[in-house]
């Protein structure tokens, strides 16, 4: 039993660890998962939470000068973990909000585990499930990534706009190219299209001309595919090309990398295919002043979701300084104030300015590198958009979608 | 209340709720590692039919996956155990006659398979997306008196597979379970239908553990396919048993309130500890540092004492009074 007891001094020097907080702190849960299949993305997303926070606590801090301190939560990508790490966010650590989780099945367990029934905001930087928008949250829940059905939307539109009436679609079957595809198929339908065949598909296959054969019964014009290019994507293409069965295509953003051009061929590919993707608009202020700060601490400003990591970082600071305390209930409500589309803009680094404004009572509107992240009613963003194309010089050339 | 101490009352609430679950799910791979000497890697498989069947009776109609039934929990519960009975009984007919490390290998990949299945069968299970807004018992009741009430549901369940646990273990069904485990052939050479029995073992198991999934489905409110990766699934269950006592009803109890506090903990101690010693990103690093910490923790432990926390004891035999 010498272990139990160990255990136990632990645990009590955990509490008093916990509890030895220093008063002038003002704590916010940083969820996402930092172990687990996704790992490496959430490590450069936590470094954009962090350049919030630090550029924060640079220019004067929270409210009288507490410092914005972010509290790591690991949710592994796995519901149960993601509860557990939440639920100590918001008990031990008592932060007065959350950004994160990432992946959107951890995001799902435990708001509706842990923070709705606490009454804690969350604000998600990357969890992209349709179903969220769907959780009766009290208004707690809100993200800046743009869920799945916007950028289903986004592909239907493209391909309605190219005149093509039948089409083919594939999609890997993962949680987040199914959500697509699904968003996708409902949204073309809509817009009077025929989907001559619906297929998934196993990733890491070696060949896909028995499924792609399947898809061309119908006579489509063109094959939609929501696949990743390593995994799937790009022996898709090839398949298709080699056999003659496709010529033309469309696909989300896990199509989108250089080397889909460099394998396939870009001769092979111009003018036959556009891929969308869940876009900052780089020519955007917000952007650029996101991207300058976040590059001089050595890191990339493209990296999927690094943007929406800061921005959320960024306006649930912004919230805290509206509510004027940390005062969970509060900031919630005043998450929907300082984005909301009405009022002076304030961009990314631009803290001492926006803390200036909110002291003076003026109404501020965060426009952030992700987009203008302005909360409808669900607390969902529509987020940016741009379709790529390959362009003259072998390259993706890349075109904003209004 | 003072907030800190409520949010500490709360979080303790929590670790008991899922330590209770594991708990559950301990007693289960105790019937079959720790009684008959089953080594069945696939707990994950099992958890998750339990857990999916639960989810697919109670939720209100989606139309994303089939159900709608809103169904009794108690009744979501025991068909939870059906489904997983029935499918342990065809797994069983299967594999049992495989030798330990075999049997392994082959429950490794029922639980793979049941994984591909809710992966693919977007129809029923929602696919990757998963199953949302699963009802959780007395979640209408208001804060924190829910959670205490749903803590008593896990530990009154608990304490329920405990008592027929320790009545199987007593009786003369459990008895020939270990001589099964300990000596096969002599086992057989007594006259014991030595198939029968490990199946059955098997069976009640692999029930127990589609019990503990339905609870956990609730507790989550949500399940997809990641609710069953291994590591927090079949691997953290295996340990909870081996370090509280392998063959030990108590010990499986024991080990699994423990491992959990331990695992969960570790994650508010880590952080500080690392940033203590001056470490930057200790956040982030300590994520892994702690499951670093945690496995030579258990790797020691092991090494000082390999039967567990509490070790077997053996039930007395019937007509002397010893004990």
């Amino acid at each position: 039993m010498k272990l139990v007891k160990q255990l136990a001094i632990t645990a009590c020097a955990a509490a008093m660890f916990a509890t030895a907080a220093h008063a002038d702190t003002i704590k916010v849960g940083s969820a996402g998962g930092v172990t687990g299949p996704i790992a490496e993305l959430v490590a450069t997303i936590v470094k954009g939470r962090d350049l919030a926070r630090d550029q924060i606590n640079a220019e004067g801090g929270l409210l009288k000068g507490s410092k914005l301190e972010m509290v790591i939560g690991d949710s592994a990508c796995d519901p149960k973990a993601a509860v557990d790490a939440v639920g100590k966010l918001v008990n031990v650590e008592q932060v007065v909000g959350i950004v994160g989780p990432s992946c959107s099945g951890a995001t799902n367990a435990s708001v509706q585990a842990v923070t709705i029934p606490a009454g804690v905001a969350v604000l998600s930087d990357s969890a992209t499930a349709p179903s969220v928008t769907e959780l009766k949250d009290n208004d707690t829940v809100f993200r800046v990534a743009p869920s799945d059905a916007y950028q289903g939307l986004a592909i239907a539109q493209l391909v309605n706009k190219a005149g093509i009436k039948k089409v083919a679609m594939t999609y890997s079957n993962d949680d987040y190219n199914a959500g697509i595809a699904k968003v996708f198929e409902e949204e073309f339908k809509k817009m009077g299209g025929e989907i001559t065949g619906n297929q998934a598909h196993e990733p890491n296959k070696a060949s896909y001309r028995s499924e792609l054969q399947t898809l061309t019964q119908g006579g489509p014009e063109a094959i939609a595919i929501f696949a990743y290019y390593g995994s799937s994507g790009i022996t898709i293409i090839k398949n298709s090309l080699e056999n003659g069965l496709f010529g033309k295509f469309f696909a989300a953003d896990g199509m989108f990398d250089q080397s889909v051009i460099d394998q396939i061929g870009a001769d092979n590919l111009k003018g036959n295919i556009q891929i969308t993707q869940a876009s900052s608009d780089t020519e955007d202020a917000s952007y650029k002043a996101f991207a300058e700060a976040f590059k001089a601490t050595g890191s990339d400003p493209a990296a999927p979701y690094a943007a929406h990591g800061y921005d959320a970082t960024f306006m649930m600071a912004l919230a805290i300084e509206k509510a004027g305390s940390a005062d969970r209930a509060k900031i919630k409500d005043a998450l929907r104030a300082i984005s909301d589309g009405k009022g002076e803009v304030v961009r990314p680094g631009e803290w001492a300015k926006a803390k200036k404004l909110i002291a003076d009572g003026t109404d501020i509107n965060y426009e952030g590198a992700s987009g203008s992240a302005d909360f409808d009613e669900n607390g969902d963003v529509s987020g940016v958009f741009a379709v790529n194309v390959v362009g003259d010089d072998g390259k993706w050339a890349k075109e904003l979608l209004k | 209340m003072d907030p800190v101490l409520y949010g500490y009352m709360l979080y303790v609430v929590s670790l008991l709720t899922v330590g209770g679950l594991y708990a559950i799910l301990a007693l289960g791979l105790n019937v079959q590692w720790g009684f008959t000497g089953l080594f069945n890697a696939g707990i994950a498989g099992f958890f998750g039919i339990g857990a999916y069947t639960a989810a697919i009776l109670t939720t209100n109609p989606h139309a994303s996956h089939v159900g709608g039934f809103q169904m009794p929990y108690v009744v979501a519960a025991i068909a939870a155990m059906l489904v997983a009975g029935v499918i342990a009984f065809l797994v069983g007919k299967v594999c049992l006659r495989l030798r330990s490390d075999y049997l392994a290998i082959a429950t490794i990949g029922i639980a793979e398979i049941f994984r591909l299945i809710v992966n693919n069968e977007t129809w029923a299970t929602n696919g990757p997306r998963g199953i949302s807004q699963i009802p959780r018992p007395f979640e209408g009741l208001p804060e924190p008196i829910n959670q205490f009430a749903f803590l008593g549901v896990v530990l009154v369940t608990l304490a329920g597979v405990y008592w027929l646990m320790e009545i199987a273990r007593k009786s003369p069904w459990g008895r020939v379970m270990t001589a099964i485990r300990d000596n096969e052939t002599s086992a057989k050479a007594a006259g014991k239908n030595v198939e029968t029995f490990r199946m059955e073992g098997f069976v009640i198991g692999c029930m127990i553990m589609a019990l503990a999934g339905a609870l956990m489905a609730h507790y989550l409110k949500f399940v997809n396919p990641q609710t069953t990766d291994p590591l927090l699934a079949t691997f953290i269950v295996f340990v909870m048993l081996v370090i509280g006592g392998s063959a030990n009803n108590k010990g499986a109890i024991l080990g699994a309130f423990l491992v959990w506090t331990l695992w969960s903990a570790s994650e508010i101690v880590a952080p500080r500890l690392l940033e203590a010693i001056g470490m930057t990103d200790a956040g982030i690093r300590s994520a892994y540092v702690r499951i670093f910490l945690i496995g030579l923790l258990l790797q020691i432990f092991l090494q000082k004492n390999p039967q567990g926390i509490l070790p077997e004891t053996r039930p007395s035999s019937p007509g002397k009074n010893s004990s």
